[in-house]
């Protein structure tokens, strides 16, 4: 009994001892004080946002004396989730980065959580810096992109490219190709080899942005704008007939794996770093990532051939919450962030920074990526991504390209698109 | 001091001394050659199945391993099966650094150690009064905290959120505590009532007779009887506290309040997944649970056949 009494008494103490130390460390941590600027995000220190905010921290401290700036790095996943409670909140952060899109930033603009930042886009002249498409996910009506008020600043953009092996396409003796027949005819000179030239996963984005991206051949602008911001994709048409059977024929031909059906984009990335495939179709968010792990061979990236549009956006946003303490700071430092020095970090890093100055950037691999952004941009070439005109289409996207692999025909494909789309549109 | 004893001695032998004489007779079957004369066939067979199926239940560890001691580049060369060229602990010094891995088990820790014992402490106060004083209505009561049990947590998230939010509490540790605390009590009310609706008559009669009042009986009699029952469910509570994802991510949006599982997602961004370091994080946020492992696994074997036993 006594035995039982002490292991009880020692049990029972521990709980008291973290009880107390429970209590005690919950004290609330909100805190607001005109000299503390607080900044989350959710860039890894190492990426090239990362890198380039953590410099214009730096700046921004060295222009405001006495004025601290607390960075807390966020995971994408919290935002995502919990954005919109964090927002409403009194301990919102001063500047976040946030989720572009009708569903994130469209959704909190229309409850009044975001602060309206058309003063200061006049003010600070960023309508200047950001144009055109890119313009579009910052700029919200009634919590729909496009047009409107100023919510968010993108720091930086995104676009489709090719990334190709230039060791393997030295050693199959294939060409930059610069026309698309000439790329159908590098990746028939891989097939013929026994080798997949395009690196792909139709479990995730990749599959169906390579069916987009063949979309867009036959598209022009109106295409485009009928298709995302419209409500009229018209599935049954030229350009959606064609991309659907030139997909499938080029998984016959071998041209992408079907045993890439249930793969991941990561699993592209490796089949395309190690080497496996010579090609590669997707987002500027590799380029940093093949800069710093690619060591095995050389690479490069080309535009998509013959293409008047390809797919991308302006990224994700710079807000200030609406409850945000210190709202004059925080517009400060969103103009630090888009300043020639900072941007230039951006690209030098390999992402694609919105208002780069391409005579500052000496590393070639960091003007090639200006200079293909800077022509996309020009003229307005960047077409979104195939699942942003309805919610819950990236799903619909995703089985209905993997039954286009598994051999459905291309028609019942295209029709089960376009009731799901209708009905997207319909909620 | 004399009834203690007498009814010390009327508890079941299995309940009593758990630990002792385990030992000795684990030795004793290794040591016997009985054992080995006797295999046949199918015992190796069996042998060599789970053989299979431990080296199955490995294998991601193993992978954990060896891809969060590798730099990105191997990676890159190489893949994910590859053994890595050299050893690089990098990625496990930059991700403990970037989201002050110290803190965060901290966090953790005091999140999953006070539901523990405050969601236990309430159970035992629950379920007493349902199991052994059978009050009216316990059955529709069970039902509905089990109810409480099932609902998804998503369906939970935006009422709390604003319970929270309006008493101040959002982005606090505090507020965690006590939503686990009154989930995991639901069920642990539950489980312990149905084991102290089993528990021998004659030893609440005997206290009864002897004195002991209600409060009495539950801490001099109840507790320590029931004692394996509870600590099963002081671990079993601590680990599925620690494991918790969504709630702890909505709740505690601040760096220096986050726990083990939404700290390991920051490997994960929006397109991309940083292999090596989601390994490397990974690896960093199971340790913890294998030292929790190592030192309450028997609690933990034990609870597997609770409901056996009961």
């Amino acid at each position: 009994m006594r035995i039982v009494g002490i292991r009880r008494s020692t049990s029972l103490a521990a709980a008291a001892v973290l009880v107390a130390a429970g209590l005690s460390a919950c004290s609330n941590s909100a805190s607001s004080s005109p000299s503390v600027l607080t900044v989350w995000d959710y860039e890894a220190a190492d990426s090239a946002m990362g890198v380039a905010w953590a410099q214009a921290v730096k700046d921004f401290e060295k222009a405001h004396p006495g004025v601290t700036v607390k960075v807390q790095l966020k995971t994408f996943d919290q935002i995502q989730k919990g954005g919109a409670m964090l927002l409403n909140s009194s301990n919102a952060p001063d500047v976040l980065e946030y989720n572009k899109g009708d569903a994130t930033a469209g959704l909190l603009s229309k409850e009044g959580l975001l602060t309206d930042l058309t003063p200061e886009v006049a003010k600070y002249g960023w309508d200047r810096k950001i144009t055109g498409n890119v313009a579009v996910t910052s700029r919200y009506t009634n919590g729909v992109m496009g047009s409107g008020d100023w919510y968010g600043i993108p720091d930086y953009a995104e676009y489709a490219m090719v990334y190709y092996n230039k060791d393997m396409f030295e050693k199959y003796g294939v060409a930059v190709p610069t026309t698309f027949d000439q790329f159908v005819a590098a990746l028939q000179t891989f097939a013929s080899k026994g080798i997949t030239p395009l690196a792909s996963a139709g479990n995730d984005y990749p599959a169906q942005q390579y069916l987009y991206d063949l979309a867009l051949m036959k598209a022009d602008s109106s295409w485009v704008t009928a298709y995302q911001t419209g409500g009229k994709a018209d599935f049954t048409d030229a350009a959606w007939t064609w991309a659907a059977n030139t997909f499938q024929q080029w998984v016959d031909k071998g041209y992408i794996a079907k045993d890439t059906v249930s793969s991941t984009s990561t699993d592209m990335g490796t089949a395309f770093e190690q080497g496996k495939s010579p090609m590669m179709v997707s987002g500027s968010w590799w380029y940093g990532t093949f800069e710093s792990e690619v060591k095995s061979f050389s690479w490069g990236s080309f535009l998509w051939p013959g293409a008047q549009h390809v797919p991308g956006s302006g990224g994700n946003i710079w807000v200030v919450p609406a409850k945000a303490h210190n709202k004059d700071l925080a517009y400060d430092f969103i103009n630090d962030t888009l300043q020639p020095d900072i941007q230039n970090l951006i690209a030098n890093k390999g992402a694609v920074p919105v208002a780069a100055d391409p005579t500052q950037v000496t590393d070639p691999m960091a003007k090639t990526l200006i200079s293909q952004y800077q022509s996309l941009a020009a003229s307005d070439s960047l077409a979104f991504y195939p699942d942003w005109p309805v919610s819950g289409f990236y799903n619909d996207l995703i089985s209905q390209t993997q039954n286009l692999m598994n051999g459905s025909s291309p028609g019942q494909v295209l029709s089960a698109l376009q009731t799901a789309y209708q009905q997207g549109l319909s909620q | 001091m004399a009834q203690a004893t007498a009814l010390e001695d009327a508890r079941p032998d299995s309940l009593r001394r758990p630990r002792r004489p385990r030992r000795p007779r684990r030795v004793g079957r290794q040591s016997s050659g009985g054992g080995r004369a006797g295999r046949t066939p199918i015992s190796y067979l069996a042998l060599v199945v789970l053989g299979a199926l431990a080296l199955a239940m490995v294998a991601p560890f193993v992978l954990v391993v060896m891809n969060g001691v590798k730099t990105s580049t191997d990676y890159a060369a190489h893949g994910p099966l590859s053994v890595p060229q050299s050893l690089s602990l990098a990625n496990l010094q930059t991700f403990w650094q970037q989201v002050d891995f110290g803190q965060v088990l901290v966090n953790s820790v005091l999140i999953s150690a006070c539901v523990a014992v405050f969601a236990v402490l309430l159970s035992i106060l629950s379920a007493y009064a349902l199991g052994i004083g059978r009050i009216k209505g316990r059955t529709t009561i069970l039902v509905l905290f089990l109810l409480a049990n099932l609902l998804p947590q998503e369906a939970l998230i935006y009422p709390l959120y604003y319970l929270a939010n309006q008493l101040g509490l959002y982005d606090t540790r505090l507020v965690v505590i006590i939503i686990f605390t009154v989930i995991q009590s639901a069920f642990g009310t539950y489980l312990l009532s149905s084991v102290l609706g089993a528990f021998p008559r004659e030893l609440l009669e005997a206290a009864r007779i002897d004195g002991a009042g209600v409060w009495r009986i539950l801490w001099r009699i109840v507790v320590p009887i029931s004692r394996p029952t509870i600590t099963v469910m002081l671990t079993f509570f601590f680990i599925w506290t620690w494991n918790e994802f969504l709630i702890p991510l909505v709740l505690l949006p601040s760096n220096q309040n986050e726990t083990v599982p939404v700290a390991l997602g920051l490997a994960q961004g929006e397109h991309m997944v940083d292999v090596t370091m989601q390994a490397a994080s990974a690896l960093l946020g199971i340790f913890p649970a294998i030292v929790f492992f190592l030192i309450f696994q028997r609690t933990l074997s034990r609870g597997i056949t609770l409901g056996a036993i009961k």
